[in-house]
């Protein structure tokens, strides 16, 4: 393979290796004829993400003679070279990316302003497709937005917050942290509300709740931000994946995401999912909101602190649905698992043929979404 | 305690004494060589030497001429002392780092010889510091015996070009290796870490070049940690001579501007990692 | 037991906003009392805070647009929160270009102060986030735990210098020690010190002037028998004193501090009718 990115695109091509190294610890490279595609997993599997840049993206592509080649890079040691966005702006003025599979190197050439030519040379493993399987056109809810709008959603959560939960209406999306039930029973809740009309698109069938990371998430907006291009989202009910989408002429970068299973979500606010609290908001009356309950409680009893109402663990039933075909569904653990789960996306053109795997091994892909199992196993070849 | 209070019978006590209207015109330049704690002070009629080393293999000298200082009386001929550099740029940056304009430090250093501490006196917007350093006797700085008629390779470059490549080493590489040589790659920095490899070259004929004097081809390899630091003083200044000589050492020299525009250098002396291996 | 405020103007919410802020540094929870007339944000000395405590005062009409509250009695028309101010600190910054911001005493499943930010939009549609901070009621038989301290009988007052000076003298002092002296007297003079095996440090202030404290401009009992050129002195912890100089936002218009000698430092900061005083004890 040998391609050449000029001018902006080069810093367009850095944003994107910057956004998917928020995603996974690899680098999936493969060359093929629509254009260079960009991968990248995160290691419990719940977290796919593809940049395809078009051949027209490069002043010159040209994918390599033999098809099926494809490799993997520690996606840390790409990033080096790309480290410094500003220098990138201001004196890089081609990038030219070769691959060499036979003394397996991949050279990325940055040539700079004043006759500088940084040549960094990069040893990668061969590796299998990395492919997630999802439809973007079969969601029922899908809205549209400006980066700017999910910038500033976004930043109403603290750096350290992990999941949000997503809930739509027929004219309105919520969103707001989720919060384990065994977690910190003393966190704030945070709750945003937007209208439909701030979103370009909004077509929302079902009233839903999603729940999934909003890592990946501003690992996107980090890409769709610098470029300005709006972001799609497409997603059905709880347990199937949520699509992250931006696309251009030239470009298209689909960020995949597990979300929660229905039942594994807690009872925020202590408001149903599926239902949204705005029909069942009390008016906003300074009579109804008297306190004394609480501090009668506190004063009759010698509890250390206010009551809290109990609220009992949901049982997970486990309902996940696969974004990948019937076979690869399986049924949950017997005891009790974990709450929180996240599918892993099945990655179907990774996957050993279905006679190599002995049953056990399906097994451990069903397992927590922090399992390293899941890793070796798309990595089976 | 004013600076134009203290009483003469102190003044003629100090063996040293040196004045700056903006004590930034030192605390900076002694940033670019603060790599370790230990510094040795060394002055002399023509002015200041201050040096630190590293591991008998690094060796950086900051020189502050005697005219940079508004005032600058030395009673011997030589006078040294040891001090702990850390704790000297604080006192010298006690009312912060600063840079808002028209506002400066005043500072008088003043040391009584040996067994004293060195005195310094800081005065800025009325309010005075007093700060005494406990000194120690100086140790002799090592001699690399780097001599400008061994010198076989030279290049002049603009600090800019160079700030990247020392911000961007790959320190999971051991080493930085030079190539210098009058024909192709004329320039060159490589790295050898664990993703792989990586080479900056810089043509001869680029405007970033000031000047190139390369007579032989000559490859060299320096511990990338003991250079790093280093990259304090190319942040600092505006040009660097990168010299070589036979036995492989390396000399860079830094040409630093100080606030009121005049010049001060700073230099790093390396001694070569043993293997040098091929690529 | 019901409370409710709002702010509307921005103003008021930024210098709103900057006084939790200031509260959020130096404490991890602490005690909101709510009257009719004022807000308080308190911690008493526990040894679990290092022994510092803070008292800091704002009139509500300074603030707030709207503000109702109704106490645990008629008689106590008061009430008594404990939360944690950085999440009240982290839900106002999210609120900073509101259009409006509630804050209001509510049940959830524990009780919460909720903040409601009406927010401009890309639209020209409200978009509106809430956050749900979860607080202790604190019965009223601790109320007196949480009383106004009373003014040491110190040995100096003085004003401070600029506090951005102030503030990078005692950032590199806390590079070169961990206790620091502060020192000061009657004639205006105030010193930081520090001293240890490697260097020693002494930053002179003068002509700081000494706030008149009696009704009649007098100093306080001890202060009057004071020898003008005494330096009351106490050493203290050099984070202590670090942590409120970088934590403020408050930016007083006047900044002073008591000093009862080698036990406490008694700081001093009024902006408008925002008070707010912080308690470092002296280290031995």
């Amino acid at each position: 393979m040998d391609c050449v990115a000029t001018g902006g695109n080069v810093k367009v091509l850095a944003k994107a290796i910057h956004s998917l190294s928020r995603i996974g610890e690899e680098l999936y490279l493969e060359p093929v004829e629509d254009g260079l595609a960009l991968r990248s997993v995160n290691s419990s599997r719940s977290a796919f993400a593809c940049f395809l840049l078009s051949p027209l993206f490069f002043q010159k592509y040209q994918a390599p003679s033999d098809q099926s080649f494809r490799c993997k890079i520690p996606i840390k040691s790409v990033q080096a070279v790309f480290k410094s966005l500003s220098s990138l702006d201001r004196s890089v003025e081609k990038c030219r990316i070769q691959l060499n599979s036979e003394k397996s190197r991949l050279t990325i050439t940055l040539h700079c302003k004043h006759g500088l030519l940084k040549t960094h040379n990069l040893s990668f493993q061969d590796c299998e497709s990395l492919q997630a399987v999802f439809d973007k056109e079969s969601c029922a809810n899908v809205l549209q937005a400006q980066p700017r709008l999910m910038v500033d959603t976004v930043l109403h959560f603290p750096p350290s917050q992990e999941e949000v939960t997503l809930s739509v209406s027929s004219d309105r999306v919520w969103l707001r942290n989720h919060v384990e039930d065994d977690a910190d029973p003393r966190a704030m809740m945070t709750e945003l509300s937007l209208s439909s009309e701030e979103f370009d698109h909004f077509a929302i069938s079902t009233q839903t709740s999603i729940t999934f990371c909003l890592k990946e998430l501003r690992g996107l907006l980090v890409f769709a931000e610098s470029s300005g291009l709006p972001i799609s989202v497409y997603f059905d009910e709880p347990g199937s994946p949520v699509i992250l989408s931006v696309m251009d002429s030239v470009l298209e970068a689909n960020f995949v995401l597990a979300t929660l299973s229905e039942d594994s979500h807690p009872k925020n606010h202590g408001k149903s999912n599926t239902k949204h609290p705005d029909t069942e908001q009390p008016p906003d009356d300074f009579m109804n909101d008297d306190m004394d309950s609480f501090l009668i409680a506190m004063e009759t009893s010698e509890l250390p602190g206010p009551s809290h109402a109990p609220t009992s663990p949901p049982h997970p039933t486990n309902n996940r649905k696969h974004p990948a075909s019937e076979e690869e569904q399986e049924e949950a653990l017997a005891e009790g698992p974990p709450n929180k789960k996240f599918c892993s996306l099945f990655f179907g053109s990774v996957l050993p043929t279905q006679s190599q795997l002995t049953n056990q091994t399906i097994q451990s892909q069903e397992v927590l979404a922090s399992d390293s199992e899941d890793e070796n196993q798309a990595e089976t070849s | 305690m004013p600076l134009s209070t203290q009483s003469q019978a102190d003044i003629d006590q100090y063996i040293l004494i040196a004045s700056l209207d903006n004590a930034r015109n030192l605390s900076n330049i002694l940033k670019a060589i603060s790599f370790k704690d230990h510094a040795i002070f060394n002055a002399t009629q023509n002015g200041l030497k201050v040096t630190v080393e590293d591991s008998k293999c690094l060796q950086a000298n900051a020189f502050i001429q005697a005219d940079i200082f508004q005032e600058y009386t030395i009673k011997e001929d030589a006078v040294g002392f040891q001090v702990n550099l850390t704790v000297l740029l604080d006192c010298l940056t006690i009312f912060g780092a600063s840079t808002t304009p028209g506002v400066c430090t005043a500072l008088r250093m003043c040391y009584n010889g040996y067994g004293y501490p060195l005195t310094l006196f800081l005065e800025e917007g009325g309010v005075v510091t007093v700060c005494k350093i406990n000194t120690q006797e100086p140790e002799e700085p090592i001699d690399f015996d780097f001599c400008s008629t061994n010198v076989t390779n030279k290049v002049i470059l603009q600090s800019d070009s160079l700030k990247e490549a020392f911000s961007e080493l790959d320190m999971t590489s051991e080493v930085l290796q030079i190539t210098m040589s009058p024909s192709h790659p004329y320039f060159r920095l490589s790295t050898f870490g664990n993703s792989g490899n990586a080479h900056y070259d810089y043509p001869k004929d680029s405007d970033m070049m000031e000047l190139f004097q390369c007579t032989k081809l000559q490859t060299n390899r320096y511990k990338i940690s003991l250079l790093k630091p280093s990259t304090k003083a190319l942040a600092l200044s505006c040009k660097v001579s990168v010299r070589t000589d036979s036995r492989g050492f390396l000399s860079l020299q830094y040409l630093v501007r100080n606030d009121d525009g005049q010049i001060c250098f700073v230099e790093y002396y390396c001694c070569p990692d043993e293997e040098v291996g091929e690529e | 037991m019901k409370f409710r405020a709002k702010i509307i103007d921005v103003g008021c919410l930024n210098h709103f906003t900057r006084v939790v802020n200031t509260v959020s540094k130096l404490s991890k929870a602490c005690v909101l009392r709510l009257t009719c007339d004022h807000l308080f944000f308190v911690l008493s000395g526990k040894v679990a805070s290092g022994g510092v405590s803070m008292w800091c005062e704002l009139a509500q009409v300074n603030f707030f647009d709207e503000f109702q509250l109704e106490g645990v009695s008629a008689d106590a028309n008061e009430i008594f929160l404990e939360l944690a101010p950085e999440n009240l600190s982290r839900a106002l910054k999210t609120a900073q270009n509101a259009r409006s911001v509630k804050i209001k005493l509510t049940k959830k499943n524990c009780p919460c102060l909720t903040l409601a930010a009406e927010l401009p939009s890309l639209s020209g549609v409200s978009r509106v986030v809430t956050h749900d901070i979860p607080v202790d009621v604190i019965p009223r038989r601790l109320w007196h735990d949480f009383r106004e301290p009373q003014m040491p009988d110190y040995d100096v007052s003085i004003y401070l210098p600029p506090l951005k000076t102030m503030k990078s003298v005692v950032d590199r002092m806390k590079n070169l020690s961990n206790y620091l002296v502060m020192e000061a007297n009657l004639n205006g003079e105030m010193n930081l010190k520090i001293e240890t095996d490697l260097v020693s440090v002494t930053t002179h202030f003068k002509e700081l002037g000494n706030p008149p404290w009696g009704e009649d401009g007098s100093q306080s009992t001890s202060a009057s028998h004071r020898d003008s050129e005494f330096m009351a002195q106490t050493r203290l912890d050099i984070r202590k004193l670090q942590q409120f100089l970088t934590g403020q936002q408050v930016n007083p218009s006047r900044a002073m501090c008591n000093i009862v000698h080698n036990r406490i430092l008694h700081l001093i900061f009024l902006h408008e009718d925002v008070s707010l005083q912080y308690f470092i004890p002296a280290v031995v």
